[in-house]
């Protein structure tokens, strides 16, 4: 600008105006010499803007002057170069609560914060009850105690990003075969429902998550059961208690920090529940089990947007400390009482 | 009253029966499919119990020729360290969160929870930056951020299993005159084996399950683990259906070995008799 400024000067010849000239000129030199030193994107303070911003007002007001009395050779690009200058402002990408603001009103989100609640309420309601069941079974002292045990442990050993490879080619449409049983006893109506419907893609999602960890439930259930003495049991039947008495009023009560233990991350994880979901569905068809981590993911890497994808997340993280403080409320008070 | 004792025995087997079923099934299913040769397993052989032309060409294929035995082997290395490690750490944890008083326990185990309330996929960024910066990726090194994933779990367990270990037990100890540290491991440590080895599992099982974190920091194929080593069985334009089964299957087998060695520790019991009520 400096350069074109002076060049222009030898055309200016009305006192005045030169003497406007020098003036801006030496603004400029001023503050150029401010910045010499410093590169790349800098971060300026308000009232160094301020300063900047009225020297772009100002020399915008000189050159206009300038060409509207004069025909200098470099009127018109001046004024390009001053524009240019202006637009060397960048501003702070900081969008405050914005985007906690579009997800108020993100229909996908919505969507999304259902499906993970529908996913996480029934699967561990499952989970929880056949666990239950299962531990009971791996509990009672018989021969063979170990093989079953070991056995029923197996949809868990195997890695969930295999697991879910592996169920994708059990729903498969043409050739799976729980597909096609579920066809058979007429619970789908067409074995491709299971994954190209909607509900029938959120049945296979969860029957395969409630598959593969019911037998973690049983496992922390398991190690519970075994703290319960003995001779509570006897003192009851002593005492003529029934089989559903006991379980009510001994196994339950009794169980109650193991049963908040594995409630509670069992809810955070299935919360949380991302290969499974990733492999089998994709969040697929029309979104229909796309859940929350899935949607974060989806949006960070597949659209980088990473500051919306961080949105997400927070929000999740909300609601699984709420979900998890509702537990330990609830289920917790005995947690830190000593025998 | 026989009778129906008997009728109601033969229900609850055959309850369990059915339910076992449906448990190994989907397992069951892939070993058949693991001797199925390529053209079985589509179309009209796919629902053959047994194969027309059976054949362990998959499991030649992937013990041989795609190197599953050296991720078995990264796996097991890095789950038995990560087992060892992080049942140390617990124990310690979980034994001063359960017996001693102190300010902050409660925010101590809300903290160490909080641990596993993000998506993984999120944790995943920083550590790899970090992981890069101190050189660590391709190494054995993955096992310390598999903490994130285990350690909450495992403290969790241990605490509510310490609490039900009756303390006049330890009192009876210390009175014989024994230190805190050989009351943890002389009393406390083996009377709550069936906690101590349910964390084990989990925390063997979890680690040796683990993917995203593996893929991301051990590029490397030969530090890659069972669950990755499998998620590479495919082309570009298919997934390898028969050589996936195979070694679905061959991985699988380590873990139930050690489960099988694990769970003869999970006995009721062990504090029955210890104290005169």
């Amino acid at each position: 600008m400096k350069l074109f400024l002076t060049e222009d000067r030898s055309h200016v010849t009305a006192l005045q105006d030169r003497e406007k000239v020098d003036r801006l000129l030496q603004d400029v030199q001023a503050v150029s010499g401010r910045f010499k030193n410093e590169k790349g994107v800098q971060k300026i303070s308000r009232t160094d803007k301020a300063t900047l911003l009225q020297l772009y007002t100002r020399s915008t007001a000189v050159i206009n002057d300038l060409n509207a009395k004069y025909h200098t050779p470099n009127g018109k690009n001046l004024l390009q170069i001053v524009k240019d200058y202006k637009k060397s402002f960048i501003s702070s990408n900081f969008i405050g609560l914005k985007g906690y603001e579009r997800a108020l009103t993100d229909a996908r989100l919505g969507l999304a914060l259902w499906n993970t609640t529908l996913f996480t309420v029934v699967s561990v309601f499952l989970e929880f009850v056949l666990g239950l069941g299962l531990a009971m079974i791996m509990n009672k002292a018989f021969r063979g105690q170990g093989l079953i045990r070991t056995t029923s442990l197996i949809p868990w050993a195997i890695p969930t990003a295999v697991a879910a490879l592996m169920w994708s080619y059990l729903y498969d449409g043409n050739s799976g075969a729980v597909s096609n049983f579920f066809q058979a006893i007429g619970l789908v109506h067409n074995s491709s429902d299971l994954l190209l419907s909607g509900s029938g893609a959120m049945m296979s999602t969860i029957i395969a998550d409630v598959w593969k960890t019911t037998p973690y439930m049983a496992i922390l259930l398991l190690a519970g059961l075994q703290n319960i003495p003995e001779g509570i049991y006897e003192a009851a039947d002593i005492d003529g208690a029934g089989r559903i008495q006991k379980f009510f009023r001994i196994t339950l009560p009794m169980l109650k920090p193991a049963i908040l233990v594995a409630l509670l991350f069992r809810t955070l994880d299935a919360f949380r529940v991302f290969d499974l979901i990733y492999v089998l569905t994709n969040g697929g068809p029309g979104g229909a089990t796309e859940t929350l981590s899935l949607y974060s993911y989806k949006t960070t890497f597949g659209q980088t947007n990473f500051g919306y994808g961080s949105v997400i997340v927070i929000i999740m993280f909300v609601c699984v400390a709420v979900i998890a403080t509702i537990y330990v409320k609830v289920l917790g008070t005995n947690l830190m009482d000593k025998s | 009253m026989k009778k129906t004792n008997y009728k109601w025995s033969v229900l609850s087997i055959a309850l369990i029966a059915i339910f076992l079923f449906g448990m190994i099934f989907p397992f069951f299913w892939i070993l058949i499919t693991s001797f199925k040769p390529d053209g079985e397993i589509f179309g009209d052989g796919a629902y053959r119990i047994i194969a027309q032309n059976p054949t362990i060409h998959a499991y030649i294929e992937v013990l041989f020729n795609k190197g599953i035995l050296n991720s078995v082997k990264n796996s097991f290395i890095v789950a038995t360290t990560t087992t060892v490690y992080i049942i140390a750490i617990a124990t310690f944890t979980a034994y001063a969160i359960s017996r001693f008083d102190f300010k902050g326990k409660n925010l101590l185990l809300g903290t160490i929870l909080g641990v596993s309330m993000f998506p993984q996929m999120i944790v995943v960024g920083p550590i790899y930056n970090l992981f890069l910066h101190l050189h660590l990726t391709n190494s054995y090194a993955v096992v310390l951020p598999y903490s994130t994933i285990t350690l909450p779990i495992a403290v969790w367990i241990l605490v509510t299993h310490f609490n039900q270990i009756p303390l006049a037990l330890e009192e009876s100890a210390k009175i014989d005159g024994a230190t805190s540290l050989q009351i943890l491991y002389k009393i406390v440590f083996p009377l709550a084996a069936p906690g101590v080895f349910t964390t084990a599992i989990i925390v063997f099982i979890a680690a040796w399950n683990e993917f995203l974190l593996t893929i991301t920091l051990n590029s490397d194929q030969s530090y890659h683990t069972v669950p990755v080593a499998v998620s590479f069985l495919r082309t570009q334009f298919q997934i390898l259906w028969s050589e996936v089964s195979a070694a679905t299957i061959i991985v699988t087998i380590p873990t139930l070995i050690i489960v099988l060695l694990f769970q003869k520790k999970i006995v009721s019991g062990l504090t029955s008799g210890g104290v005169k009520e």
